[in-house]
């Protein structure tokens, strides 16, 4: 059944007591799982709209509830087939949007397509 | 299922209760398109939740509250949206085809520079096509682009 509970508080029967807000601010607001090779595609979401392939290991990661500002938080991961894994970059020619937000993958040397990429971004919405 | 009346709930709660809802499907079309002459081509994917909201109808705000809030974000001086309130408050859009769906992504996601004039100008700067017809090689795609060979007859409807 669906229902609301408004509470400012939480409280563990031995673990202590926590404010709501912790929970309501520091969970993610969006999160991405996709391939990053071929014909990308994401695996499972929340809060994305589309996914961006700029070229070769360039993606960017659209929002459907936009964030209220451009200073919100990510993090992420990038998986490799090869021996070397993958670092994950934010993009430096592309400053985020409240809207929008792009990465790219790339071993020490080059960029490349990563088949697991996983991303989480937090921060306050629109 | 039946979508609630969400007009007024917090669109990030609707795409909650989408997610928990509704499948997520998967889209076999594709957007390219060219934004500047010193990038590639580049592929919109429509995510498959979002999609699955698209189709269901009801839950997303329509396409001109994002423009807006566009709008107020290209404003000099700008830090922080004061305008939320339009996705949430804003009557949602109602059930659309994938087609419909795919519109709306162009309009929400393709920069304005791009879906405005696409078909203008010496050649075509976006494209709808299927997956499959897309380059199968990863080869030398920093340098791809829409084919010159293609015309307006040639768009995915």
């Amino acid at each position: 059944m669906a229902g609301k509970l408004k509470v400012d508080q939480i409280e563990h029967s031995t673990a202590g007591s926590l404010d709501t807000s912790y929970v309501v601010n520091g969970s993610a607001k969006s999160w991405v799982n996709f391939n990053g090779t071929g014909v990308i595609a994401a695996r499972d979401s929340l809060n994305v709209s589309g996914l961006l392939d700029n070229g070769n290991g360039d993606y960017s990661v659209n929002f459907g509830n936009a964030f209220s500002a451009a200073d919100y938080a990510s993090t992420g991961n990038s998986w490799s087939t090869g021996s070397t894994g993958f670092l994950l970059y934010g993009n430096a020619s592309a400053n985020p949007t409240t809207s929008a937000s792009r990465f790219t993958t790339s071993s020490t040397t080059a960029f490349g397509d990563s088949p697991i990429i996983g991303l989480s971004f937090n921060g306050e919405l629109a | 299922m039946k979508t609630p009346k969400f007009q007024g709930t917090h669109l990030f709660d609707r795409l909650c209760w989408a997610k928990e809802n509704l499948e997520g499907v998967q889209s076999d079309y594709r957007v390219v398109y060219e934004d500047s002459v010193d990038e590639c081509s580049k592929v919109l994917i429509a995510d498959p939740n979002w999609l699955s909201c698209a189709l269901q109808g009801g839950i997303l705000p329509p396409v001109w509250v994002y423009h807006e809030l566009a709008k107020d974000e290209a404003t000099e001086g700008f830090t922080k949206h004061t305008r939320g309130y339009l996705l949430h408050q804003t009557e949602p859009v109602g059930a659309m085809t994938e087609e419909e769906a795919i519109e709306y992504l162009i309009l929400k996601d393709c920069p304005e520079s791009v879906w405005k004039t696409y078909n203008e100008g010496n050649r075509l700067k976006m494209v709808i096509c299927k997956k499959e017809q897309l380059p199968q090689t990863r080869e030398w795609r920093n340098a791809w682009k829409i084919s010159d060979d293609l015309s307006l007859t040639d768009l995915a409807a």
